[in-house]
């Protein structure tokens, strides 16, 4: 019994042969579909917030300088390449592109900006909204595009329940000096 | 075997006025409203009835209604109904009898709430603190609506957890914080005479991450999933699913027939991966290398599998409240059909190879030994449960996404011990590769894979959704909210009750099987450990290393 089953084993083990790839030595591209770093088109944004209000690394940053110009900035470090940006993004902008090997010294080389200017209504002088027909996505959280990038933080004005006070209390509270009191 | 009129009826025959309203949201989800002061003879009342204890759900309601609210759900497995007990205890006096002395997988979920929402539970044996740190200053819970979510207490030195009192005359064994047989920093104190050990004590949730608070505060609903399959690394899918599945039902949302199909595709891909990924860590654990490499080599065309589908060789990213978000085209139902039908020939000599070797019947055979009895009185799940006798599967008991349509077998054993629960594993890949064939035989060819959502999710809708992940069941548990998120968002993982069960497990055990033993019920591990041995009678400490242990199991006759 045992010795069939090691024979058997040493049978299982000789048929498929070596297996180890070559990588990194031999390039190894990745299938079509990949999931790989977002890509910007600025030629086709129309800076509808929508791919930023969908992140949910929450790693696009959306800031209007002024009436007419709007700055998005992807920050590369955080992003999960889930891909939902790409999904939600009513103009086709974003693409998920196959490169995967983004090991970098910097955090700038992944990172991309884009300077959008912003056609507004003849009228109301506001932007279009963007058209996304399911009632989940249409709502967003109010305060999260409020996320310092800058310092890589999540500012936490987006609780409404944020007390002060109560975090100063926490400070405060006496603890066990030694394990088990 | 009781329908849904007899337990609705059972409940008000017997308890009367306790049972304070009934709801019936499908025919296979009943919602109970009791009083607070029953809870625990109902919980009896509902397990004799043949229920399954699942978990418990605490959630804050201050701002409603002034209360905690505490929900115990519970499956009938034989009839496919979940029933969710629901209570509530005033903010001023939270304190209600604990179902624990009765039902004891119910102890982590109680303590939890004592952590983290700051309940009091009458009678429960093990009032010790679980999830949040040592140094975490009491009163201050979490969980409750007022805790800003980023909430960081400074750190305290010298604070640990006091361990239980180890039995007479024998000697602890500290297995961890990082030790080989648990992926994720953990504490198991095994207490040994000699070789055999004779109880043990468990600290974890040292990762604990905050997961639900987070979500509920600071997430919208179709951001979740992607959190969600971060839970776990293996089963990702599995909770992607089951929380979009918890959220469609509590809306009352139907997805397309197409979306479920590919949704009970993924779920089985997932589950080949995990078995084989677990029947490598299994064979290492055990010193059988050989295993491990093939059963991972087997593994990797289905992890470029997944990559062709989804986009990424793990972390699919398909489930989204309303469906799936790729299709799964002709050329990609090909893909499939090879890759699986390669997958099954190499299982099947690798199977071949091992279930006759004496070696790892040695290794296997009669460790981790539990009854059947103390299996279902714990509500272990899983392949756990199915290798002791305990026939249940999420799946076939309460059908979701496609498997309705679903022929395959559950493989369920007697031997109660780990080497059946490598046999379920086993042919459990070969039904996922049964169901993968008959879904893409049977999947609709139209119906759009995303449904859109004409009205937004209404508030305060429950949802408890189940889901067979490769480990057990997960279960999830959501309240819907105002603000485009959920209100309460509990989710248990399989491992949850089957880890308490892992200190019976132990018991009368040789430390030589401690890996294997925690290692059967798939928390995965790191290799990279040691474990240390104190000898207590001595006082000398000695260190044990991963080889040491390795040679231990190995040597064991
Ligand atoms: S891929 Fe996902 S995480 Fe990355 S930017 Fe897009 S939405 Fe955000
Ligand atoms: S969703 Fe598309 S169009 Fe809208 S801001 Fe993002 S990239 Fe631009």
């Amino acid at each position: 019994m045992w010795l069939t089953s090691k024979i058997k084993q040493v049978f299982m083990v000789a048929k498929p042969g070596v297996v180890t790839l070559r990588y990194p030595f031999e390039p190894r591209p990745a299938p079509p579909n990949f999931r790989g770093q977002p890509y910007w088109d600025h030629h086709k944004c129309i800076g509808c917030g929508g791919c930023a209000a969908h992140c949910p690394a929450r790693t696009i940053l959306v800031r209007d300088l002024c009436q007419e110009l709007r700055v998005m900035v992807y920050d590369g470090s955080r992003c999960t390449y889930c891909g939902r940006c790409a999904d939600v993004c009513p103009e086709d902008a974003i693409t998920m592109t196959s490169s995967y090997e983004l090991a970098t010294g910097s955090k700038e080389d992944i990172n991309e900006t884009m300077e959008l200017f912003m056609a507004t209504c003849q009228r109301c002088g506001r932007c279009y909204d963007h058209e996304i027909t399911n009632a989940i996505d249409r709502m967003s959280r109010i305060g999260f595009k409020y996320d310092s990038l800058e310092m890589r933080a999540v500012v936490p004005v987006s609780s409404e329940q944020f007390d002060m006070k109560l975090y100063e209390k926490t400070e405060k509270i006496k603890r066990p000096e030694k394990a088990g009191e | 075997m009781p329908g849904i009129e007899e337990i609705k009826n059972g409940l008000k025959k017997k308890f009367k006025d306790a049972v304070v309203a009934v709801e019936e949201q499908s025919p296979t989800r009943l919602f109970v409203d009791i009083k607070s002061a029953k809870v625990r003879e109902i919980s009896n009342g509902i397990i004799a009835m043949g229920a399954r204890y699942l978990v418990s759900v605490g959630y804050d309601n201050i701002s409603r209604d002034g209360t905690l609210g505490m929900i115990h759900t519970f499956g009938f497995d034989r009839d496919g109904i979940f029933l969710a007990l629901r209570t509530s205890v005033p903010e001023s006096k939270p304190v209600m009898d604990s179902i624990t002395p009765d039902i004891p997988n119910a102890g982590w979920s109680e303590r939890e709430y004592m952590d983290l929402l700051g309940m009091k539970f009458t009678a429960h044996p093990k009032p010790k603190r679980l999830i949040l740190a040592d140094d975490w200053p009491e009163g201050v819970h979490p969980l409750r609506k007022d805790i800003p979510w980023n909430l960081m207490p400074p750190a305290a030195e010298d604070v640990a957890y006091q361990l239980d009192e180890c039995p007479e005359g024998c000697s602890i064994i500290p297995v961890g914080p990082y030790h080989p047989t648990l992926h994720e920093p953990a504490h198991f104190a095994v207490f040994v005479d000699g070789e055999t050990i004779k109880g043990s004590d468990y600290r974890g949730f040292m990762t604990h991450r905050g997961i639900e608070k987070l979500c509920q505060t600071q997430l919208t609903y179709n951001e979740i999933p992607f959190v969600a399959e971060r839970i776990c690394g293996i089963c990702g899918s599995v909770h992607a699913a089951t929380y979009a599945q918890a959220v469609e039902l509590a809306a009352g949302i139907r997805i397309s027939r197409r979306a479920e199909y590919i949704r009970t595709i993924m779920l089985e891909i997932e589950r080949i991966h995990s078995h084989l990924l677990w029947l490598g860590v299994a064979g290492h654990l055990i010193g059988f290398d050989t295993v491990f490499m093939q059963s991972w080599r087997i593994r990797e065309p289905i992890m470029w599998l997944g990559e062709r589908i989804t986009g990424n060789r793990k972390t699919y990213g398909m489930i989204v409240i309303g469906g799936v978000r790729r299709d799964i085209t002709p050329e990609i139902k090909e893909d499939i059909l090879s890759v699986i039908g390669k997958v099954e020939e190499e299982l099947l000599t690798v199977k071949k190879a091992i279930q006759g070797d004496s070696a790892i019947h040695r290794r296997t055979k009669g460790v981790g030994y539990v009854s059947t009895e103390d299996t279902m009185l714990w509500s272990l799940v899983g392949p756990v449960a199915r290798a002791r006798n305990v026939d249940i599967d999420v799946r076939r008991d309460f059908p979701y996404a496609a498997y309705d349509e679903m022929k395959f077998d559950v493989p369920v054993f007697d031997s109660n011990d780990v080497w059946a629960t490598v046999l379920v594993r086993l042919l459990e890949t070969f039904e996922a590769i049964k169901i993968i064939r008959q879904c893409l035989d049977k999947m609709p060819n139209d119906g759009p894979i995303l449904t859109e959502l004409e009205a937004p999710i209404p508030p305060l809708r429950h949802g408890l959704m189940a889901v067979e992940a490769p480990r057990g069941e997960a279960v999830h548990y959501v309240i819907t909210g105002e603000e485009n998120a959920p209100d309460r968002w509990r989710v248990r993982a399989p491992t949850y009750p089957n880890l308490q069960g892992v200190p019976l497990m132990l018991l009368g055990n040789q430390l030589a099987d401690v890996p294997i033993i925690i290692g059967s019920i798939d928390p995965c591990f790191s290799c990279t450990d040691r474990m240390e041995i104190v000898d207590l009678r001595s006082g000398a400490a000695k260190t044990a290393s991963q080889r040491e242990l390795e040679e231990l199991s190995r040597n064991k006759r």
